[in-house]
Parts: structure tokens; sequence; C-alpha cells
């Protein structure tokens, strides 16, 4: 006969103001095998506790019912109280959630409390099927993975590396820095934003404990936290990393002269062999070779001819390696709206003076494709009327996307005052939904931008069209009750921040959740606003969402805190909570194999006596280590020789039957 | 005696002569004109009762496993049965160099207490084998047919008439588990049914029993199934046991296919234990 004790908590009144306590505690003492019951105002709190560990020593209790939040909460407190101070092992608990799932959703204590003997009933028909678990240390390789090296990749693997740990910085893209090096100045300091991210660049290069992978993916992570095995494709450079010097002799000689360049958004062209602007990083040339004349029709091979050092290599091929990691940190950012697409009104893309953000970005940068003078793209002219609308995209739930790229607001302000500091005759107009400026320094910089000249309407633009030369503006000032038409050189199209390409597919890969917008899913959004709900995969930057570059790198900062403090603890706790397999049931199907996210089911030979004869079958096997206990494997398991321990079919079965029958 | 018996016994004879196998599975006459019953042959003289023609309406694979531990087997295969030998293999009961597959393209086959076609054969979608090692004479045309027809007939009624269809298909069940017993995807050592496990499925003789057990065990084959309908042949309450069948089978074409139908690709895994990043998952 086992001994249970039942605890039921009151949470103040969050529990008691709509389930009557009492009357809990005194059906939870005429259920089977129930020899002890209390109840407790804060059973979280340190005389709580106690009080639990005191009743659970004295009355010699084996089996422990504790009826208050969700298990999320507060159930491994409880464990770890019954393991030191109690003689009870900690799998001898099960949490019945009388609040989050009883006391907070219902009003009345007429419906609360049945309710809440029901889920204490349950919990005690479970509790009694329960078996001992035990844990073990699982040592932790102590090397992180950075998958995207934008700024908040970059500062998460250099945070990561300082503490000591060996990092790899894995980009798909040819150079690390992400978007920032592209972006001029950033607000509101105004100070150049290459200058202040390609030092963070050169740093992460030179840094002995960080290995940087451009042109790479991540193809499979299988494993679990504190042991990834994580498998890169290095896609082919065909440029020999080790002997190119980086001189450039190979770009200025490539015929291919005519590819529009990523880095300066397609306004000015860039060669087959190349690098995408000067302070890359590495500071190699590598081929593209869907442009390469060589890779593609087989003839030209100049660039092999004028590289003094021998680096190219156009029979170079994809490497693909598998590495252990401790920890991962995804921080693969975000890309701009394909807002030609889904804005015709705007031109969709016609016209070749409406531009986006990111384009103004390289217009009015000195190292840009106009070397810092405004000039519109299609002549080459000043423009003297500039229309920046705003929320392209953004909080447009019917063509583009529902939420506030929180960035926009602020470089929008920070064109205008650019725009009107280069052309000081020229006129801005801004079209605003919100001017949203929370943050240091924000409001005061948008405030300085209204002095600057700039005019802000409040309203949308619904058409842009071309008379004249002139873009023509019409949109509503709502503030005025007017319908106004602005006539303008340029539109900047202030554009939605969205998941980039290929989020999905990393998503699956990583095994992390995305939310509905597609970003990648934290933990909790206030208490664990940088993990996430895989263990040991820490989220950086706008790959959670949009964010500015302060934000950014102040989430890299924490998510690397977050992995360093897995790698320097040195090992994890295996959780006991994982399959077992009944091998007498088991006829060696293998379904529980093909399912098993984790890789962690396999199928071995056994050797047994059955029926006096010895066979020799095949099972399935699990590594503790892999097993993640989520429970796939159970339902695959068709004769049901695949159990979880801890939730095992007869435990979940007297739930039910206890709910069904009472 | 028809072409293709001769040419079976023939190649049994010769595959038990040389040792090439142990034993070869197939047909031999029963007392009646028609009857006609899986047999195993492990002797030349035995081979010279087997027997292909158009009343061997039993599925002849699932014996083979049986017999494994007599060496390497020989099965004579028609579609049905070459797609159990997939099957097998896929859930890992057989080895491909276990088994001899003389295949041998299906004429159809007749029902032989009336003389029609049976009705699992007249919902095939595959007669040639889709694997063997030797062939029983020239390939016969697919037939061209819908084998969902009944399951669209079905889904015409109101739920209320597809639940009193249920009522009373159950109510007729006996629970003999003579379907689980031919059903080439049945091959777990102890069946849920045979478990001792309280709460779980019970020995009274109910509707509702049989439900939880018909529903089940559709749900338990449904995505391997092979549609050889023999579980709704070798019925003896003549239930529509296929429906549930073309309905997962079709509902997985719909949702990950083109899905051709368990057993016609030598290697698992089937659809719903397969994981790829593009899979559906409208409901996260």
């Amino acid at each position: 006969m086992s001994r249970i004790g039942v605890f039921v908590c009151r949470c103040g009144t969050n529990i008691a103001g709509t389930v009557d306590v009492d009357a809990v505690a005194q059906a939870a003492s005429l259920m089977p095998n129930v020899v002890y019951v209390d109840t407790n105002k804060y059973t979280c709190s340190d005389p709580g506790q106690a009080s639990i560990a005191e009743a659970i020593n004295e009355n010699n209790l084996d089996h422990v019912v504790i009826a208050s939040c969700s298990p999320r909460m507060h159930e491994a407190l409880f464990r770890k109280l019954l393991a030191e101070k109690t003689n009870v092992n900690p799998y001898q608990l099960e949490i019945a959630n009388i609040r989050e799932q009883c006391s907070w959703v219902h009003k009345d204590k007429a419906i609360g409390t049945p309710k809440a003997i029901e889920l204490v009933a349950m919990a005690v028909a479970k509790v009694d099927s329960n078996v001992d678990l035990h844990t073990t240390q699982i040592p932790v390789t102590r090397r992180a993975l950075v998958i995207g090296a934008g700024i908040a990749g970059i500062q998460a693997a250099l945070d990561i590396a300082d503490a000591g740990f060996p990092v790899t910085l894995v980009e798909r893209e040819t150079t690390i820095g992400g978007k920032m090096p592209m972006l001029d100045k950033t607000f509101p300091t105004m100070d150049c934003s290459a200058c202040i991210c390609t030092p963070k660049m050169s740093e992460a290069a030179a840094h002995p404990n960080i290995t940087i992978k451009t042109l790479s993916e991540v193809e499979k992570v299988e494993g679990y936290v504190g042991n990834f095995d994580v498998t890169i494709r290095e896609k082919a450079k065909y440029v020999d990393y080790d002997k190119c010097t980086g001189c450039g002799q190979c770009e200025e000689k490539c015929p291919q002269r005519k590819i529009p360049s990523e880095f300066n958004q397609g306004l000015s062209f860039r060669t087959a062999v190349y690098k995408p602007f000067p302070q890359a990083v590495p500071s190699k040339s590598t081929i593209d070779p869907a442009h390469c004349r060589m890779l593609t029709k087989g003839t030209c091979g100049v660039c092999s001819k004028v590289c003094q050092a021998g680096a190219i290599n156009y029979d170079d091929v994809d490497r693909v390696t598998t590495e252990r990691y401790g920890a991962i940190v995804v921080a693969t950012g975000y890309e701009l709206i394909n807002w030609a697409n889904i804005y015709p009104e705007y031109g969709g893309g016609r016209y070749p003076d409406v531009i986006s953000g990111l384009q103004f970005e390289r217009l009015v940068n000195a190292s840009g494709p106009t070397e810092g003078h405004v000039l519109r793209p299609s002549d080459r002219k000043e423009p003297k009327t500039v229309v920046i609308i705003k929320c392209v995209g953004s909080r447009d739930p019917h063509k583009g996307v529902s939420y506030c790229s929180r960035a926009c607001c602020m470089y929008a302000a920070k064109h205008a005052h650019q725009y009107l500091d280069k052309v000081p005759d020229g006129r801005c107009y801004v079209f605003y939904m919100d001017v949203r400026c929370a943050g240091k320094g924000y409001d005061e910089f948008y405030m300085r931008t209204l002095q600057d000249g700039a005019i802000y309407l409040h309203g949308r633009v619904s058409r842009i069209y071309e008379r004249d030369g002139k873009l023509v503006c019409v949109g509503e000032d709502t503030l005025s009750d007017q319908v106004v038409s602005v006539n303008a050189d340029m539109v900047v199209l202030e554009t939605a921040m969205v998941p980039p390409e290929g989020a999905g597919t990393l998503a699956t890969t990583v095994n992390i959740q995305r939310g509905p917008e597609g970003w990648f899913t934290e933990a909790h959004p206030k208490l664990r606003p940088v993990e996430t709900n895989t263990a040991g995969v820490y989220l950086a930057g706008t790959a959670q969402g949009p964010k500015d570059i302060p934000d950014t790198v102040a989430q890299a900062g924490a998510a690397a805190s977050k992995a360093i403090g897995l790698l320097c603890r040195g090992y994890i706790q295996s959780n006991p909570m994982i399959t077992h397999i009944d091998t007498a049931k088991c006829s060696g199907c293998g379904a529980c194999v093909d399912i098993c996210p984790y890789g962690a089911l396999s199928l071995v030979e056994m050797t047994a006596r059955e029926n006096s004869r010895k066979v020799t079958r095949v099972v399935a096997e699990v590594n503790a280590g892999l097993c993640q206990g989520c429970g796939a494997c159970t339902v695959a398991c068709r004769p049901g020789a695949a159990d979880l321990l801890g939730f095992g079919d007869e435990g979940i079965m007297q739930e039910v039957e206890t709910y069904a029958y009472r | 005696m028809n072409d293709a018996t001769q040419i079976v016994r023939e190649r049994a004879t010769a595959l038990l002569a040389d040792g090439t196998v142990a034993a070869v599975v197939g047909w031999a006459a029963g007392r009646g004109d028609h009857d006609r019953h899986v047999f195993v042959a492990r002797t030349p003289e035995e081979a010279a009762l087997l027997v292909a023609d158009q009343y061997c309406g039993a599925l002849a694979a699932k014996r083979v496993l049986s017999l494994l531990d007599e060496g390497k087997i020989a099965l004579v295969a028609r579609g049905c049965e070459s797609r159990a030998v997939n099957r097998f293999m896929a859930d890992r009961q057989l080895k491909r160099d276990q088994v001899h597959v003389i295949g041998w393209p299906c004429p159809g086959m007749l029902d032989p207490a009336t003389g029609d076609a049976l009705k699992r054969c007249t919902e095939c979608q595959r007669r040639n084998p889709v694997l063997s090692d030797e062939v029983v004479g020239d390939p016969v045309p697919e037939p061209e047919l819908d084998r969902f027809a009944e399951l669209e007939r079905f889904e015409q009624k109101t739920p209320e008439e597809r639940r009193a269809f249920f009522q009373d298909m159950y109510e007729s069940c006996i629970r003999c588990y003579a379907c689980r017993n031919a059903c080439p995807c049945c091959t777990c050592r102890v069946c849920f049914v045979d478990q001792e496990r309280v709460g779980w499925m019970g020995e009274e003789f109910t509707a509702d029993q049989a439900r939880y057990y018909g529903t089940v065990r559709a749900f338990h084959t449904g995505d391997r199934c092979i549609e050889c309908g023999e579980c709704q042949r070798v019925c003896p309450q003549h239930l529509p046991l296929m429906l549930l069948m073309h309905k997962q089978v079709r509902d997985i074409d719909g949702l990950f296919g083109p899905y051709p139908g368990g057993g016609m690709e030598p290697e698992g895994p089937d659809p719903l234990r397969t994981y790829h990043t593009d899979d559906l998952e409208e409901f996260m």
C-alpha cells in the first residue's frame, strides 16, 4: 500500500478565490491511499516547502501530490525539495494544476471547486503508478555554434569567444557583417555604421577562438543540449582562401561586369569574381558560379591567369563537415519585404526612383555608388523633393504584415535628416501612421528632424504615378482632413522587416518554433526572451523579431551569456523521463526509429530464450542521452512496446479512468 | 491444367531440387472443385500439388514469415503478394535475400462459390508483381478503375447515416480477429488486443469494444495498408473493412502525396512516419 500525501495550495487568493481549498482537501482525504492532507497559503514559499518536507518525513509518505500552479512553474522546485530534504524519489511527485487550468479560468467556486477535486483525484491516481527515476550527468561539449554573422551573430560569437570557448560562426553570404555595414549612419548618434561594424568584423576574424565559415549553411542538427552534432555545408568558393591575398587583381580583370551588386542593393554593378565591399571579412574574393563565364560556359579563365597567388580553382567543390557543439545561437536576422510584389499602387517596381530605405542608405553613403551624393537612380540628378513613406508592409495585415517593424520610424527620421543635410534647398515630406520613438535619445532626434524642416503628414500614400517627370504621390493628411498630392523627384519606402528566406527550414533543422509571422519563438516573452523551447538553442537579434541595433547587440550579449553559462557548467543533468522499450513486445519494425526526431532510437540484435529456445531477433534500443522524452515513439509503437517513463500508459490510463468513473 | 500452374510446378520443383529454397509458398487444391488454400511445398513431390489458377483467392504472402527459420523461401507472388513482400521489408520483418519471388501476373481471382470476380480483385490497382526474381507468364494490363468509388458513395451519407452505418457494422463484428491474422501489415509480436492492460481493451462482446478494436486497427495499419483487401475477404461477417483503409490512403495522398499506396516501393518509411522539413504544418 502506498502512502500518498496531498498538499493543496491557496496561492494567496489566486486559487482560494475561485476554489474552496478546504473542500478540496476534505475530498482528497477520502481518495484511495491518501494518508495525509494539508493546505498552505503559499506552498512554494520557504515555510510552505519546509512544512511539506516535515509532513513527508513524519508520516512516512512515499508519494506526493501538490495541487498548485502549473508544473512549468514549480515542479522543478518541488522535485528538488524531495531530493534534498526527504527520502522520497523526486519523480514520485505529481502536480495538479489547479491554478492556470482551474482557478484562473473560472469565476465561480461552484465550478472551480469540483474541477479542482477532479484534477487532484487524477493526480492521486497517476502518482500511485509512478516509479522511481534517477538522473545522470552528461558532459557538455564546450564549443558554441553561432548561425548567422550579422551584428547579432558577431557580438554573440565575440562574447562567447572572450569567455574562452571556441566558436564557429556560420554565414551563408560571402562576408560576415550582415545588413549593418550597408547602413550609412546609425540613429540617433549619427555615427558611421560601417565604421563601428567593420572593427567588430575584423575582431571576430582575428579572434583565436572564432572560426568563420562563410558561404556556409547548417544542413542537419542531431543530438541534444550540450552535444549537438551539426552538419555544415561550406559551398564551393572557387578561390583557395589559404592562397588568396585579397589583392583584387581578379576583380579588375573579370569581364563579367554587369551583375547587380547585392551590397549596393542593385544600384551598382559587380564582377563575377568579387568581394562585396572593401572591408569584407574574410577579405578574399569569391567566384559567383551563376555568372562566371568559366563555370557556366567553360571559356574565360582570366582571373586564373592574373592571380599571382594561384588561388583560383574552378574545380572547387562543396565541403560538408560534421562537428559537435554544446550550444547554438541562432542569429539569422531579417530581410526587407518584397514591396514591389504587394504595392502595385506604388509602381510595383516600375519607377526606378521609388526606392527602399536600404537603397537610400547606399545612395547617401560615402562609399556607395554615388559617393554619398544624393542622386536619384534614373538620371543621377539631385532630387529636390523627396517623399518618405513609412509602414510600407508593416502594420498592413491586408498586404504585408500586421506587426510594427520598430526601427523604421527612426530611420525614416534619419533619412529625412540626412537628405535635408545634403540637399539644403530640398523639401522632404514624410507620410506616417504614427511616430514611435521610444528609446534613449530617439524622440529628441525626431524633434531635430522636424526642426530641420521635414514635413510630417499623417496619412498613407494611396497611389504613386508618373507625370511630367515627377512622381505624384497622392495621399491623405488626416490632420487637415485633405487629400494631398506631392510632386516628388524621388520616393523612399521604409519597408517592413520579414523573416529571411530559409527561416522555416532552419527552424525545423534546429528544432525551434516560429510564431505566426515567421520569427523564431522565444521560450517566454518576458522571462526567457533569448532561450528557445529547445534546450541549448538561443536567439539573438532580429531572428526573434524586428529590433534596432542597440537592442540586437544587447540581446546577442544575453544569448551569449546563456550559452556561456551552459558551457561553463560543463555538464547537464539527464532527463530520466525518457522512453523505455519493452523488448518482449517489440517486433523490431523500426517505426520508432523512423519517427524519432532526435535519432535516439536504433535497432539492435538481441538474443533471448523464448519457449526454451534461444532466438536472436531485432529490437529497438534507446540512447538515454539523445532521448528528450517527447513521446513520439510511444504513439508510433503499435503494440505499446515503447513507453515513456514518468508518463507511462498505465499512469495516464489511471488518470483517464479516474476522471471518467468519478 | 493451365499454363501458370504448370510453370509454377516446374519452377518450384527446380528450386527445391537444387536447394535454392527450403520451401515454396503457393496454393493447392482442396476438396471442392474450386477450393484452393495456401500451401507450403517442401519437396519436389509436394511441388507437384501446387496450383495457380483463378480460384487462388487467399493472400499467400504472410505464410512466408513463419517459415524463415527453415531457410530461403520461394513465394508465388501476384501484385498483392509482391506488395506484401515490400511491406514486410519496410517493416523490417523480412530481408530481400530471405525470399525468392516467383512473380505471377494476376488474371484476377473468382469467388469459388459464385464464380464472380472477388471483391478484393475488383478494387485492385496492381496485378503485376512490383518485384520478382523471375516471372511466370506475360505481364497483364493493369486495371483502370476507381478504387475509392465505394468510399465516395459512403461520404455522401449524412453524419447520422454514417453513425448508424458504423454502429450496424460493429454490432455484427464477432471479433474473431481474422482480419488481423490475414493482414500483411499486422506483424506485431503481441497485438494490442491480446495484451493484459487494464482499462485498454476488455473482453466484453459489445459494439463499443468492437468499434475500439476496429478503429485502432485501422489506425495501426492505414498508413501502411497495401490495399490487398484480404481482411475483407476473410471476414466471416462480410464487413466493409476496406472503407477505413481507402479513406486513409486517399487522405495521405491528398496531404502528403502523391502516394501510390503501401508496398509499391521496396523501402519505407511510410508517409506518416516520415518527416520532411516542408511537411504541412498548418496546425502549428
